[in-house]
């Protein structure tokens, strides 16, 4: 593919962005965001671009540049992208181009603020468009560690009760606080990558190619013994970032202390990079690995669906309402990973695409809430469709994208998943995901009557008022898009089921191979 | 033809989406109420083009699809139109209801402020666009679609007096309930998918399947036409406007199951185990919900478990193996149905209140909405020559040829059980002492009266209409008097005298059943979910919840503290003493030293 | 300049190097267990002079003069450690009103 650089243009303008912010006085607002805002459209622009160009029916990898970096380790910043990539850039620039609009108000230290996010987002869409696993790797690290910055710096905190069997630990940590979640939520996505990069390196050593290029060792195929632990290394690795019971814990501190945009991007797009690792580099590079370890993995997911919405049904906090919610989205996307069927692949990859836009509108919607009600609890509020009338439009939408009503896009994925898991080796995961979804229904229909039906708002909430300016930008956007992607999937599930496809014949043709070699020997 | 049902969908799609973007314009409610309606009448009138081509001229069946979904580059659920006389009849009766009520409701809601008029127009377009998909779906996952949306639709329109407490509350348990059905029917559609590979109604799988299936599918019948026990969302569901009542919850959205059974009667059909589950519970859902009506005193409540009630004659109906009874019934129940919801509307505008105590002697006041409520009440307790007497005859018909006498028993008894409490309703609301807020009643505009007069010329001729209806299965209909029908009607007169002597003329009062009442009003289906709510979902969440907070996370953060305390641990080792490190210094020499004399 | 025989008549290498060995032994004890930082620096120059010792037996014994060259050098050495160790314990006095060395504990984990 020769012509303009589409892909390092988008991975870079955020960088660049991020670079050019250092340079402009803390006082100038407006340039700060104008700066911020341009580097973001132009990834979108760029994302908008790649959707177009990228076809279907051509190779697997599309876009390919390739630039040495370290050759001598066999390391090259190798850049491509598949089907999943596709719909992933857009969900990633779409997230991003709306967090920086529904944070216009913001007003604490803004410029470091954007030079981290930006950063963040540029380490995202180097994730998705590697094919080199050590340049994956790297900006994994890039997109997690911002994070620690922007929850303990930007964040808020929160008393939790105390109780339980290790009610002693609440005196020597600060449980709830912004800090505490920051702490946590690093550390343990952090003990997470030390499972990814012990995986990686195992899988470079063991295919002896100097190469760290995935294309080359995706097509080694691996001893057995080693896929057996690899697999579940790199699992557990990604999966903690994916939110996989029962290290999904960092979650709902962490979305609960981190600000508006912060949120909007780590439950929208960062813990997708969890998923897509785990199905691009644990499930696609390691396939008997996958196979053997595969029923794991989709009972763990079915854990997750119902036990994430059940907790999430006991929340008062909205924050830790919407934070649940994702753990509990996140594991019919690992469920639909497991199924090892190509509906269930799509459906996973369009669960991350709709789950990323549905929860970045309701942390975009908390994040306005909380800015004029300064409250989290339900049980406080009510009535504010009359003071937010849009307010309450926008998150009825998200909340009925959540529990999956047809012509929103949480559904298609939602069906497909389902329709993979049945026709899957065990079909009660369907069952359990149905389940989760009318779990969902009940919380989050609650949750919207307790905020915004009934009388009210009291005189305690002077300051509710509909969204105004930018913030508009970010609520329609994500709104429209859930109704685009809702009615007529087919614009990105073409690319994805491409992309599943040759992945899953990948799999099938390791695993028919090694079928064959070990029925030759006696 | 294509094009004239595409019109009937496309025209209230158009309408919603402007009023829900153009904000101006919905903020000015009369004209967006007018928009809406002249949509829906257009609507109407392209809905009843097709179906006069279909069932009249005979057209054959047309199907246009595309495919929705795609899987290894195959594209595979189709998404389209199907029209057949099935689909095209049913469109047809959605259509002019939803344009009566629509035409009814510029009266009766030009009361409250325009951005609410705005919003209620708005989502009784989506409404129509909702149920045309659910109509005209080619197969069960556009169906699914469709009956989704028109669930959505349910929630959002009970809920439109949102700042009510009791209506809140109302419409996310009709959203609850059914979509908690809607789990069996979501599954069933997958199961069947799994098993046959397509969606479509036509092949039934084989095996175990061809029970389980359709078992699945039925549970989401259950919850969308309110069958015992899932019924509980539709009393409820009275806290919307009265035409929403009229429109969802009576005349169309709940009988959105009895078409999905209709129209996927292959798969039905092949499990004759469940044909006769549908017949026993549609008919104990007639008379459990019968017995009911008869103790309410609020007037959409008495209506509200006549429903349930007659969705359950439609569901048994479906059981004995013949679909036209219950199509049949389907459709006339629509038109009396919305009659009398509307009349109730009428008599709730006049005066304010609910309370068929405190409506009284309206017939003075309001002897035009007052003669057509009495028409729909005909129409439904079956008497002859009305709408409703040839559709429930020949469901019961259709029983006794299948042998089903158990439930045509029970569907008897309750045809006499409809006749009384309307008869009820009837001598008390209307005749009987005025009620204190029956003063200063007076008659409704004629934008209400208009579409009731034609809804209930419709309760009254359109029995006759069975014949065209049968043209959908390309049967012959002829009515005829038998054995079954007398003693129904006898059945249904005597409930009428029971309760004339009883409520008109108060010749008789003895015989209260003061306990049986007592426990009827109590609610005990209710109560039973109520429970299984309080003692069953709520604890477990909160359960599930506390174990996340302190124990699951609780590890976690051992982990963490774990890690500090080893670390205090270790720390006192650094005791900050020159002298501790060298002899630390000394010991390790030493060691070193014995090392080499010992070892070396 | 010694011969042969005077080191046949007076004590043999070994008594020199155990006497070193029980001055270092002396040296390290004081190091260890004095708490006053002026008796630490005097322990440690026992040390010192237990290799100086060792330093001068060796030679003695290898016929080498270098190790006396290097034990000289070694005393100087000494003298201008001992200069700065007492300015050092000056300075910690003047800090710290005291020079108790268990109060010295800034290093503390």
């Amino acid at each position: 593919m020769t012509g303009f650089p589409l892909l390092s243009t988008i991975v870079a303008a955020p960088f660049l962005a991020a670079f050019l912010l250092f340079f402009v006085p803390a006082t100038s607002r407006a340039t700060t965001r104008i700066i911020a805002v341009a580097g973001t459209l132009v990834s979108l622009a760029g994302s908008i671009g790649v959707a177009a160009l990228y076809d279907p029916a051509g190779p697997i990898y599309q876009l390919r540049e390739k630039y040495p970096l370290v050759p001598s380790l066999g390391i090259h910043l190798d850049l491509g992208v598949d089907g999943w990539g596709v719909s992933l850039l857009l969900l990633t620039s779409i997230i991003i181009c709306a967090g920086v609009f529904a944070t216009w108000t913001m007003q604490e230290r803004d410029q470091e603020f954007y030079i981290l996010l930006l950063a963040l987002v540029g380490g995202v869409f180097g994730v998705f468009v590697s094919l080199d696993l050590f340049v994956f790797f790297l900006f994994y690290e890039i997109a997690v560690l911002p994070m620690y910055l922007l929850i303990g710096v930007w964040g808020s905190s929160k008393k939790v009760a105390e109780a339980g069997p290790f009610r002693w630990i609440f005196r020597l940590l600060d449980i709830g606080g912004k800090e505490y979640a920051a702490m946590k939520l690093t550390l343990m996505l952090l003990a997470g990558s030390a499972f990814i990069l012990v995986g990686v390196l195992a899988m470079y050593k063991a295919a002896g190619l100097d190469t760290f290029s995935m294309e080359a060792l995706g097509a080694v195929d691996y001893p057995r013994s080693l896929q057996m632990w690899a697999f579940p290394a790199l699992w557990l690795g990604f999966g903690t970032l994916a939110g996989v019971f029962p290290f999904h814990t960092w979650s709902p501190d962490g979305h609960a202390s981190a600000p508006t945009a912060v949120s909007m991007l780590h439950a929208g797009v960062l813990m997708k990079l969890g998923a897509f690792g785990v199905m691009r580099v644990g499930f696609v590079m390691l396939p008997e690995g996958a196979q053997a370890w595969a029923a794991l993995v989709g009972v763990v997911a079915a854990i997750n669906i119902v036990y994430g919405a059940l907790s999430a049904m006991r929340q008062t906090d909205l924050k830790y309402i919407i934070a649940y919610s994702s753990v509990s989205h996140m594991g019919v996307v690992m469920l639909g990973a497991a199924t090892l069927t190509i509906d269930g692949w799509n459906g996973a990859v369009y669960q991350m695409f709709a789950h990323g836009l549905m929860t970045g509108l309701f942390f975009a919607l908390v994040g306005l809430v909380y800015e004029r009600a300064h409250d989290r609890e339900i049980f406080h509020m009510g009535g504010f469709a009359r003071a937010m009338p849009a307010v309450a439009v926008f998150f009825t939408i998200a909340g009925l994208s959540s529990l999956g009503m047809p012509g929103l896009a949480g559904f298609v994925a939602e069906f497909l998943v389902f329709l993979g898991a049945w026709r899957g080796p065990f079909p009660w995961w369907a069952v359990a995901g149905i389940f989760g979804a009318w779990v969902t229904a009940v919380y989050v229909l609650r949750a919207a009557r307790q905020i915004f039906w009934g009388e009210g708002p009291s005189d305690r909430y002077p300051d509710l008022s509909d969204p105004r300016g930018p913030e508009w930008v970010a609520l329609v956007a994500l709104a429209a898009c859930l109704v685009v992607f809702g009615v007529a999937p087919r614009l990105i599930l073409d690319g994805i089921d491409d992309a599943s496809a040759d992945y899953l014949q990948q799999i099938e043709a390791a695993v028919a191979a090694t079928a064959d070699a070990s029925g030759v020997r006696p | 033809m294509l094009i004239l049902a595409l019109t009937s969908l496309l025209a209230p799609l158009l309408c919603f989406a402007l009023l829900a973007v153009v904000e101006p314009l919905r903020r000015r409610g009369r004209l967006a109420g007018r928009l809406s309606a002249l949509v829906a009448v257009s609507s109407f009138a392209a809905a009843a083009r097709v179906a006069w081509m279909v069932l009249v001229d005979g057209a054959d069946p047309v199907t246009w699809t595309v495919h929705w979904l795609v899987h290894e580059g195959q594209g595979f659920a189709p998404v389209g139109i199907h029209i057949d006389g099935i689909s095209a009849s049913m469109l047809a009766v959605v259509t002019l209801v939803a344009a009566c009520v629509q035409v009814y409701s510029l009266g009766y809601m030009a009361d409250e402020p325009p951005a609410a008029q705005g919003r209620y127009f708005a989502w009784h377009s989506l409404f129509i666009v909702a149920m045309g998909l659910l109509v005209l779906a080619p197969d069960l996952l556009q169906l699914f679609l469709g009956w989704e949306l028109v669930g959505l639709c349910s929630y959002l329109l009970i809920g439109f007096y949102w700042r009510k407490p009791s209506a809140g509350k109302a419409a996310v348990k009709a959203f609850w309930v059914t979509k908690f059905a809607d789990m069996g029917l979501l599954l069933g559609i997958i199961a069947l998918f799994g098993a046959t590979g397509t969606m479509s109604w036509e092949h039934p799988p084989a095996g175990i399947w061809a029970l389980v299936v359709p078992a699945l599918l039925f549970v989401g019948v259950m919850g969308k036409s309110a069958q015992v026990p899932l019924h509980i969302w539709l009393p409820d569901a009275m806290e919307g406007p009265t035409p929403v009542s009229a429109l969802l919850h009576a005349a169309t959205m709940v009988a959105a199951g009895v078409f999905l059974v209709v129209r996927a009667y292959p798969l039905f059909e092949a499990a004759p185990a469940m044909l006769t589950f549908m017949a026993w519970l549609g008919a104990i859902t007639a008379l459990v919900a019968a017995v009911t009506a008869v103790v309410q005193d609020d007037i959409k409540k008495v209506l509200a478990y006549s429903t349930c009630s007659q969705l359950g004659y439609m569901v048994a109906a479906l059981g004995s193996g013949h679909l036209m009874g219950g199509y049949f019934h389907l459709t006339t129940h629509a038109f009396f149905k919305a009659l009398l919801f509307l009349g109730a509307g009428a008599a709730i505008h006049a005066v304010h209140s609910n309370s068929i105590f405190d409506m009284g002697g309206l017939w003075r006041k309001t002897p035009v909405g007052a003669a057509l409520f009495i028409v729909g009440a005909l129409a439904l307790a079956g008497v002859p020559g009305f709408a409703g007497f040839f559709s429930k005859d020949l469901i019961l018909e259709e029983l006794l040829h299948a042998g089903h006498l158990g439930p045509l028993l029970l569907l008897v008894v309750s045809a006499g059980l409809t006749a009384f409490y309307m008869t009820r309703v009837v001598a008390i609301a209307f005749f009987g002492e005025p009620g204190a807020r029956a003063a200063h009643a007076h008659e409704a505009p004629w934008i209400m009266l208009a579409p009731m007069a034609l809804l209930g010329m419709l309760a009254l001729v359109g029995g006759f209409g069975g014949g065209l209806l049968a043209e959908a299965w390309g049967q012959e209909y002829h009515f005829a008097v038998t054995p079954v029908g007398v003693v129904t009607t006898l059945f249904g007169l005597a409930g009428i005298g029971v309760g004339v002597v009883r409520y008109g003329t108060r010749t008789w009062t003895g015989l209260t059943l003061d306990g049986l009442r007592g426990f009827i009003l109590s609610g005990p289906v209710d109560r039973f979910w109520d429970s299984a709510w309080r003692r069953g979902l709520l604890p477990v969440a909160r359960m599930v919840g506390w174990f996340d907070r302190y124990v699951v996370d609780g590890l976690m953060n051992l982990v963490a503290v774990a890690v500090l305390k080893l670390g205090a641990g270790v720390r006192r080792l650094q005791t900050g003493r020159a002298q501790d490190y060298v002899f630390a210094v000394v010991v390790g020499a030493l060691l070193f030293l014995a090392y080499g004399v010992v070892g070396g | 300049m010694t011969t042969t025989a005077g080191l046949a008549a007076g004590p043999g290498l070994h008594a020199w190097l155990l006497l070193a060995a029980v001055l270092f032994c002396i040296g390290i004890y004081g190091v260890l267990s004095r708490r006053n930082l002026v008796a630490i620096l005097c322990s440690v120059e026992l040390m010192a002079n237990a290799v100086n010792i060792n330093l001068v037996a060796f030679s003695r014994f290898h016929g080498d003069l270098l190790g006396q060259a290097f034990a000289l050098f070694s005393v100087a050495l000494t003298v201008a450690e001992v200069g700065i160790g007492l300015a050092i314990v000056i300075l910690v006095y003047r800090a710290r009103k005291g020079i108790d060395v268990d109060e010295l504990d800034l290093l503390r984990g």
